[in-house]
């Protein structure tokens, strides 16, 4: 099997502090002596936010398990599965959530002894969380333990992009952008070993919230009239996004902007998470954020600018109330926001708590129905005219 | 041309109208009729302050007039003082002829319109009133003859009449042929209805034959007859504009300030200086009430209504208390644990007002996720339809039961095996309905009802809570035997450890899960002792306890104790856990015999406990499945075993 290509150079043996751990543990209980589990705290209160660095970093919060009758049970089920995904890093093989969570249930059937049978693994979401526990208790990544999430968002388009990629079997693929016809180049939730080349300087890298959108701009000629590229996040940034735009920014060096709907969700989920990381990925935000991109939109100016369609949020109802707490929540706990460098989004969200009010980006269209390229008009135009966070 | 106008009798307008007064469909109807008869009796016997002793039989006798019912025939029969040959005309024939109307006393029956509905009914669906046999205390013989309802003269019609021997010295058989269908079950059911009455009446002796089952006798808990407290005079808070000007027509020459002194209650000296303070004008206190115009009193009704008054006395109402009821629940079933709480009398809306409340949770009812069974009372009446738009369901559904322990979702009704009875005595019940099917709720009522609920809700959550530690325990202990021995295993694989390590980690890991165990153990004793401190209190308070009845019914079942042990290595024992039934304890620690019996079956049988039908008894004491290895538990249980007699499971005698 092909070496797995890591994302960065990992200084740490796993399967080593693996051993590490278990042999003290071991060694605490002959003493009669409770072990314990620490990892680092991966929430908003233990979040700190320097723009200097650029993103979210860990404070010095730990969640410690000690063992006890109730911890037990989460305990023997974390030493299962560190045993599960060190098997995995030895053979150098890999899986998603998913397939973990079935190769444990597998295990668990298989056991001759029913021993297993208690530890069994009720919802993917038990298995899941117990794999992030032990990502953030080792500090490494989840792909440093060879578990990879689905590919989602990315999808990238450009008249000038071309992708060197250097394969685990010593070959590199070359991929220019131009040559993709409508498809796009997407990049993947694992790691690759990736050079970018443009044929032509580009003007700005456009990140769509909506990929439906991004396929419409790119449809409709931008990236033909525009040297730049376009990418549709698909909501909330994977990490092969974040990763992605970590690698335009550093390797291209050219503007990146980020296009999306005017509400808390947006700002607080997608684009914090795209600029500074997010609290439940503190440990891997310095690989998995691009600290240099810009807010375009939908700003409240181009609300008033524009008048734009808006939607009235209705207080009434609980999805809905829930963005307008999510607003006044960022604005209390995030120290993204308490950031005066971010003083503007602040602005923002205060603006949609007073005004509770939402604004789709695809309302741009409603500026010229007759114009077919309008949303294309106007975010160039903003991108020139400096109108942007 | 303009259409003649015509009046009608009382009687006509109910005749046409009697869905209006409970009977809008054959399964009501005849419990409407079994409801009148035995509200008219209980009242009657509480009155002459006499013990109840109500016997009752539904029974279908062939087919209803009509498509859809049956032709029912309803019998009940009490030992009340009987009624007058002059009276039972009008008590069971004549619309609006009652003792009670009007009189402001927290009685059954008010009006005097259910019973003479049921004779219509029966007249009109079967041809024939109601058959009455009388005796009271003076006749040698009993009277019997059928009422019929004069329905446009609303009068009574006696027929058929005769004298017979009848052996009770005094009391009432009432006979109704009816359309009607049999429900016996549910919330408008027969079944539902006896229980309730029999809550509410714990000196009430009842037995009844319902369809083809047997007679289910049910003895009295209390042998003191309720004493109905006197009519209290009306409060000017509580009148209509309307009712106060009838109300002074009746003083017509009395000066106006007496007439308010001595026509409400609660109007003193310094309440009419306060009213001429809030701008009546004080020579009107000396003119005759009759003489002052109706503009005059609409002035006097309003600033009236505008000055603060002291509160209506609270001494028209009646209680069941809290301990007749804690005795009554139990003939309802196998009780596992229950609360009651009776409320002093207060004030809401301007009416005295007592709430009392039992929450039960039974052994052989219901289903664990299914709602609670609401059982709710007026004056002692069970109230078994038009559920949601009642003052007390209202109550019980805004009341966060999940701070108690019990399941519950947002603004509904709580889950588990419960029956949750409620009970409110007034003598002004405002209903809905003139079937008198549902409270009306203002908030002043549904939040006295609402505290008397998170009173009782109280006292459960020491039951519910001492019941969660236990499972706390049990779980914390298989948490121990399923988890330790993976945890282990898999430490030592990763570590590369060989089996004398492994093995000693297992022994630590024991010894500090045991610890753990223990620690568990405490917070069960603890809650143990606040659920035990809450009985004493009880107890003290001259309350009847349900641990009373458990302590001896598990001491008679044989004694329980449990041993855990758990084998650590070479360690003699790390967890040991003996829980013994409080009774056994005490047993143990006095070396006294229990003085118990044992039956030929090797059950043990038990006081009579004046228990009601079905009543099963529960096996004592879990016997917890452990790993030999680990840990072993030893349970002993003896199930008592229940006599039936005539239908009746009772528990026999010590």
């Amino acid at each position: 099997m092909d070496k797995i290509i890591r994302i960065r150079k990992l200084t740490k043996d796993i399967p080593k502090e693996a051993r590490l751990l278990c042999d003290t543990m071991l060694s605490e209980l002959e003493r009669a002596n409770r072990p314990v589990l620490e990892a680092v705290k991966c929430a908003l209160d233990n979040s700190f936010y320097n723009p200097k660095v650029g993103y979210l970093t860990p404070g010095d919060k730990k969640v410690r398990t000690e063992l006890n009758v109730s911890s037990v049970q989460k305990m023997a089920r974390v030493i299962f599965m560190l045993d599960q995904l060190l098997g995995m890093v030895e053979s150098n093989t890999v899986r998603t959530y998913r397939e973990h969570y079935y190769t444990a249930k597998g295990v668990v059937k298989t056991d001759k002894s029913k021993m297993l049978k208690p530890l069994d693994f009720q919802s993917q979401e038990e298995c899941d969380s117990v794999i992030d526990f032990i990502g953030d208790m080792l500090e490494v990544y989840r792909e440093e333990l060879n578990c990879f999430a689905n590919d989602r968002g990315g999808q990238t388009y450009s008249q000038q992009l071309i992708v060197s990629e250097s394969l685990p079997d010593g070959t590199t693929a070359t991929i220019d952008l131009s040559t993709l016809g409508t498809s796009p180049y997407q990049p993947k939730n694992r790691p690759q070993a990736l050079k970018l080349k443009l044929k032509k300087k580009v003007e700005f890298c456009l990140v769509v919230e909506s990929e439906g959108t991004a396929g419409s701009l790119v449809a409709n000629g931008m990236t033909k009239r525009h040297n730049c590229i376009v990418m549709g996040a698909q909501g909330v940034p994977s990490n092969g996004v974040r990763g992605w735009c970590k690698l335009i920014q550093e390797e291209l060096k050219v503007p990146m902007f980020f296009f999306g709907d005017l509400d808390a969700y947006t700002i607080q989920n997608i684009y914090r998470t795209l600029k500074a990381g997010s609290a439940a990925s503190l440990i891997r935000n310095a690989d998995f954020s691009a600290p240099e991109v810009h807010f375009l939109g939908v700003l409240p100016e181009d609300v008033k600018k524009y008048d734009l369609f808006c939607y009235d949020v209705n207080e009434k109802d609980p999805a809905e109330n829930r963005s307008l707490k999510k607003a006044k929540d960022a604005l209390q706990n995030d120290p993204f926001f308490h950031d005066k460098k971010n003083k503007r989004l602040v602005s923002i969200l205060e603006w949609l708590i007073t005004n509770k009010k939402r604004c789709e980006q695809q309302a741009f269209y409603s500026v010229d129905p007759n114009n077919k390229t309008i949303m294309e008009d106007l975010i160039v135009e903003k991108i020139r005219r400096g109108h942007y966070i | 041309m303009a259409k003649q106008i015509t009046s009608s009798s009382t009687a006509e307008y109910f005749a046409k109208n009697l869905q209006q007064v409970g009977f809008s469909s054959p399964t009501k109807a005849v419990l409407t009729t079994l409801k009148e008869a035995v509200d008219n009796s209980l009242d009657a016997c509480e009155e002459s302050g006499i013990l109840p002793d109500i016997s009752i039989v539904v029974k279908k006798v062939g087919a209803g007039a009509s498509k859809t019912s049956d032709l029912v025939e309803i019998v009940v029969e009490d030992n009340g003082p009987g009624i007058e040959q002059d009276d039972l005309a009008k008590v069971y024939g004549e619309y609006l002829a009652s003792s009670k109307f009007g009189r402001g006393r927290a009685t059954r029956g008010q009006q005097g319109i259910g019973i003479s509905a049921a004779t219509t009914w029966a007249q009109l669906t079967n041809a024939s009133g109601a058959k009455v046999t009388s005796k009271t205390k003076g006749m040698r013989k009993a009277l019997r003859a059928i009422v019929d309802v004069d329905i446009k003269g609303n009068k009574g019609l006696l027929k058929h009449k005769e004298m017979i021997d009848w052996d009770k010295p005094h009391g009432v058989k009432v006979e109704f042929r009816i359309d009607g269908r049999i429900q016996l079950n549910g919330d408008g059911g027969l079944l539902t209805y006896l229980e309730g009455t029999t809550l509410v009446n714990p000196h009430l002796k009842l037995s009844y034959k319902l369809m083809d089952a047997d007679w289910v006798h049910i003895e009295r808990v209390s042998d003191t007859v309720p004493e109905i407290p006197a009519a209290t005079l009306p409060h000017p808070h509580t009148m209509k504009l309307g009712e106060f000007i009838t109300h002074a027509g009746l003083y017509g020459k009395i000066e106006f300030g007496k007439f308010l002194k001595t026509g409400f209650s609660r109007v003193q000296d310094a309440t009419l200086k306060d009213l001429i303070k809030s701008g009546l004008p004080k020579n009107q206190m000396s003119i005759p009430t009759g003489k002052l115009s109706q503009d005059q009193l609409k002035n006097v009704f309003q600033i009236i209504q505008k000055t603060e008054m002291q509160a209506p006395s609270t001494r028209s109402v009646l209680t069941i208390g809290e301990e007749s009821l804690a005795k009554s629940i139990l003939r309802l079933g196998d009780v596992d644990f229950f609360s009651v709480v009776a409320r002093k009398p207060r004030i809401a809306d301007y009416k005295p007002v007592v709430v009392e409340v039992a929450l039960a949770r039974f052994l052989n009812r219901g289903g664990g996720d299914e709602p609670i069974q609401l059982l709710r009372f007026a004056n002692r009446v069970p109230l078994q339809f038009d559920k949601a738009a009642c003052a007390i369901t209202q109550a019980v559904e805004t009341v966060n039961w999940r701070a108690y322990g019990l399941q519950q979702s947002k603004d509904s009704l709580p889950i588990g095996s419960f029956v949750f009875a409620i009970s409110v005595v007034s003598p002004f019940i405002k209903f809905k309905n003139a079937s008198k099917e549902t409270i009306d709720s203002s908030d002043e009522l549904v939040e006295e009802i609402r505290r008397a609920l998170m009173q009782a809700g109280q006292k459960l959550s020491r039951h519910i809570r001492k019941e969660s530690k236990e499972a706390d325990l049990e779980r914390k202990i298989a948490h121990i035997e399923q988890f330790g021995p993976i945890l282990i295993e898999y430490l030592g694989k990763i570590a590369g450890a060989k089996e004398p390590r492994k093995k000693k980690a297992a022994e630590g890991l024991r010894k500090l899960l045991g610890r753990d165990a223990q620690a568990a153990e405490k917070d069960l004793s603890e809650a143990e002792v606040r659920l035990a401190a809450l009985r004493d209190k009880q107890r003290k308070a001259g309350l009847f306890d349900i641990a009373d009845y458990n302590d001896e019914k598990t001491l008679a079942e044989g004694e329980v104790a449990e041993v855990i042990e758990a084998e650590v290595g070479d360690d003699e024992t790390t967890i040991t856990r003996t829980r013994m039934n409080k009774a056994t304890e005490k047993a143990v620690a006095l070396g006294k015999s229990t003085g118990k019996k044992t039956n030929g079956d090797g059950g043990v049988s038990e006081s009579p406990r004046k228990l009601t039908a079905n009543s099963t008894s529960k096996a004592a004491g879990t016997q917890t499945t452990a790993k030999a290895a680990d840990v072993t538990t030893t349970s002993k249980a003896a199930q008592a075993t229940t006599t039936k007699a005539a239908g009746t499971t009772a528990k026999a005698s010590k």
